[in-house]
């Protein structure tokens, strides 16, 4: 099989617009989450949120974006997507070429902007520019049709694991012969929809989140995007390649709608085939951007998954505790800062921890350091049960 | 109205909440635990029940270990409604 | 590649339990609203969260699970649980984002139908779902050829789903992909005028790398974008010899044309290509137009393939072939989203 390697990232979360600023601020180990001071919700200073502070009307200028009915997901899915192929070098012609696939996870699509969508669906008589819109598969189809992409298309919705999905998707499908190069990634944006979504569920923290710690309370929801090119390593002469994604895995937990099971059994199998797939042991394993929401549920599960696969886990942190939890877009997002970790050989330190877990007793990385990292895994699991976990190499 | 009649009424909205086909009022024994071998209901309808409780009885559930033992059979919730009712009366 | 073992559907027509196309249900009131069955197959404390695609995606699924292990659950559905969705931003906007019952919220998520069905049969393997539109279910397929190549001892569940939202179909309607004037289904090809009729339903199928006993192999399958006509066309021709020898004639072309004169022309396109001696036939008639009806199109092409019929109110053009042994689709969603399946009989040769 041929090697699928990274050869351009494009990424923008709540600590920067560019992968650059977002290592400078994880380095730091600044947290990103505030009030929401863009949009409007009854929770915008109840709560903590990770928001990029730029306005739609900037993101529309920034990237020339003039027609109607273009929703803030597109418009970070397309900041991300320009980044990622401009930095791959890719050229118009390959970006439209049949063997050109592009594949975008997402859950909250179109649907980040309630309030017209509740008065289209109840009371206009017209529609709004945002009829077509709303669906998940707007973001992707805008974007398709802006760059006459005309190789593979895709959305994919496994909840929290989606981009982490269309990754995997997307390395496939060059191997299994479908296209020499994919886009593939995800996005997310706030919306009242999934804030009151997680808020009804009882799981969003008033705090910034405290992945692993004794004392979580839940989690924060943040916006963001990134897209990763993978091409063939034999197609990629002279480019800059980033890593390499030998491993990955989607599994499902088959347990509950919203929570993972006592033994972490969908997290488990997700993480030990991924290892299968990229032919690894798990002691080779030197590093994992875990899922860690800081849910009550989810962290001791998945700390509980990792001490069964690994025994003594490999250093870990979960970069939700400086963006807020993505959704859609964390498996994408997350898989760059893999990268990170790879190309600078660091770790960056998992925020507001102070007490270990009392069931499980596990330390994320406290500070930042500098670290010999040949093989990371990043792990996202989701609502329905879906669990993923992909696995980058150095090359 | 009177106590029957009260469980009689919280019943319907506990069926009506967590759409319980083929329950009727008469199956829900005052009793019967509401999770897992009694009505087998999980963490989700938990929450149904927390919202039924405000929107049909003003009554807010705070804690949520407190609201697992309000929530632990309809003779339960129905003392937690009438000590609510009575602390309304109060203030 | 796959071979198709088992089915399951349901839609406007009596597809689930004893399939009847001959007498065809009529639209009412420019709808073709699945007629759903009692569901005894999912558990009463799970159906009785479910909006309509979950019911008819996990009664489908249940359908063929409970008979057939399967090494995972592929499904593609362009809104899901999307009545789900709306009552529950109803909520959030009627009581000014107060406290909400999280049901709607947790059943709305895109991915409830292969969750629940991995959860209700404690399935831990491969589970995803597609949700690009008008091409999710084609993106299923995809995905379950490439999951079959990786792994060909493997067997899946795949299948696609959608549900008319009262809410949705005003936004759709709206949007002008509907006909604003009464035209019943038996009508629906011989209308003027933009938009079509909606529908709804599930189809699911268990697919794997066996040849025995095999109901239909799916040979070949393309996805395209935003495309002309003419485009279009070369892309069908082109199809057509990469997948098939001159010994190899298709016997029957199955046509997605929906009524809405504005995609009529890529309809047109690809009949020419298809030649003048093989036959022609519709489906959305039977089904009504949805995102993921293609998933409706490989049921009945496994079903005339099965029952080496065709309904006659289906048959646009009757060409010159005898028997029925290969099945070409072509389905576009709103002009935009186009793909094709070539499909033949039992193991194939």
């Amino acid at each position: 099989m041929s090697k699928i390697v990274v050869t351009g990232v494009g990424i923008i979360t709540p600590l920067g617009n560019t992968l650059r600023q977002n290592r400078e601020a994880l380095k730091d180990g600044l947290c990103a989450l505030s009030s929401i001071e863009i949009f409007d919700s009854r929770y915008a200073t109840l709560l903590p949120f990770g928001e990029i502070k730029t306005t739609n009307q900037n993101f529309k200028d920034q990237l020339n974006v003039s027609e109607p009915g273009v929703t803030r997901t597109t418009l970070l899915a397309l900041h991300a997507f320009e980044q990622a192929i401009t930095d791959s070098g890719l050229s118009a012609e390959e970006i439209q070429s049949f063997d050109t696939g592009f594949i975008s996870g997402t859950t909250v699509g179109g649907m980040c902007i309630s309030d017209e969508l509740y008065h289209d669906a109840n009371h206009n008589k017209v529609g709004s520019a945002y009829l077509n819109s709303y669906d998940l598969g707007s973001v992707s189809i805008y974007i398709q049709k802006r760059y006459g992409i005309q190789g593979i298309t895709d959305t994919f919705n496994t909840a929290c694991s989606s981009s982490a999905n269309a990754l995997m998707y997307g390395a496939r499908l060059i191997q299994n012969g479908f296209a020499k190069r994919v886009i593939a990634g995800g996005v997310d944006s706030l919306a009242k929809f999934t804030i009151n979504g997680f808020n009804s569920l009882n799981i969003l923290s008033s705090a910034p989140c405290r992945p692993f710690d004794a004392e979580r309370s839940g989690l924060n929801l943040g916006e963001g995007s990134a897209f990763l090119v993978l091409e063939k390593e034999e197609e990629v002469k002279g480019k800059k390649i980033y890593a390499e994604l030998s491993g990955w895995a989607n599994t499902n937990d088959a347990f509950h709608p919203s929570s993972i099971s006592d033994n972490g059994e969908g997290p488990y199998l997700a993480m030990k085939k991924a290892l299968e797939v990229a032919g690894l042991q798990p002691n080779q394993i030197d590093f994992i951007n875990t899922h860690g929401t800081g849910t009550e549920n989810n962290d001791e599960k998945e700390s509980i998954a990792m001490q069964r696969l690994f025994q003594t886990p490999p250093a870990f942190a979960s970069t939700k505790s400086n963006i807020g939890h993505t959704l859609g877009a964390a498996g994408g997002i997350e898989a760059a800062f893999c990268l990170l970790n790879l190309i600078h050989q660091e770790v960056y330190p998992s925020l507001h921890f102070s007490h270990p877990i009392e069931t499980t007793g596990l330390y994320p990385v406290p500070q930042y350091e500098k670290k010999t990292i040949h093989h990371v895994m990043s792990n996202s699991f989701g609502f329905g049960g879906n669990c993923s976990s992909l696995v980058f190499s150095k090359v | 109205m009177d106590k029957e009649a009260e469980k009689l009424k919280l019943k319907e909205h506990i069926i009506r909440y967590l759409n319980l086909l083929q329950v009727t009022p008469d199956d829900i024994k005052d009793d019967m635990p509401m999770f897992r071998e009694g009505l087998g209901l999980d963490s989700i309808d938990s929450i149904e029940l927390v919202v039924m409780l405000e929107r049909e009885y003003g009554l807010k559930i705070e804690n949520p270990k407190e609201g697992r033992r309000i929530l632990t059979d309809v003779n339960s919730m129905m003392e937690f409604i009438e000590q609510g009712r009575a602390k309304q009366n109060e203030a | 590649m796959f071979y198709i073992h088992q089915t399951s559907c349901i839609s406007h027509q009596p597809t689930f339990h004893e399939v009847d196309l001959e007498n065809l249900n009529r639209s009412d009131n420019n709808q073709l609203l699945a007629v759903e069955p009692k569901y005894s197959n999912i558990p009463i404390g799970q159906l009785r969260r479910m909006g309509r695609a979950l019911r008819m995606g996990v009664g489908t699924g249940m359908q063929l699970l409970e008979h057939n292990q399967t090494d995972g659950i592929i499904i593609g559905t362009a809104n899901s649980g999307i009545e789900d969705s709306i009552t529950f931003l109803n909520q959030i906007l009627d009581y000014q984002e107060g406290r909400l019952t999280p049901t709607n919220f947790v059943q709305s998520t895109f991915n409830a139908i292969a969750g629940l069905l991995g959860m209700i049969t404690k399935n831990t393997g491969y589970n995803a779902t597609h949700v690009h539109r008008g091409l999710a279910f084609e993106n299923v397929m995809l995905d379950a050829i490439m999951r079959l190549n990786e792994n060909p001892e493997h067997s899946y569940l795949i299948g696609g789903v959608d549900e008319i939202s009262v809410r949705n179909y005003r936004m759709e309607a709206m949007a002008g992909w509907y006909k604003t004037e009464e035209v019943s289904n038996l009508d629906l090809y011989q209308t003027e005028t933009p938009g079509s009729l909606p529908g709804e339903g599930a189809a699911m199928f268990i697919v794997n790398h066996k040849k025995d006993e095999a109901i239909a192999k799916l040979r070949a399958i393309q996805l395209l974008n935003v495309l002309e006509p003419k485009a279009i066309a070369a892309q069908l021709s082109q199809f057509m010899q990469q997948h098939l020898s001159d010994t190899e004639p298709i016997d029957l072309f199955l046509s997605g044309e929906n009524g809405d004169q504005r995609f009529f022309k890529y309809y047109a396109a690809c009949e020419k290509v298809i030649g003048p001696n093989t036959t022609i036939a519709r489906f959305k008639h039977l089904t009504g137009e949805f995102q993921t009806a293609s998933a409706l199109a490989l049921w009945l092409g496994c079903h005339f393939l099965q029952t080496q019929s065709i309904p006659a109110h289906a048959v646009k053009y009757i060409g010159d072939r005898n028997g029925l042994n290969r099945v070409l689709v072509y389905n576009n969603y709103h002009g935009e989203q186009h793909s094709f399946m070539l499909l033949e009989r039992g193991g194939g040769n």
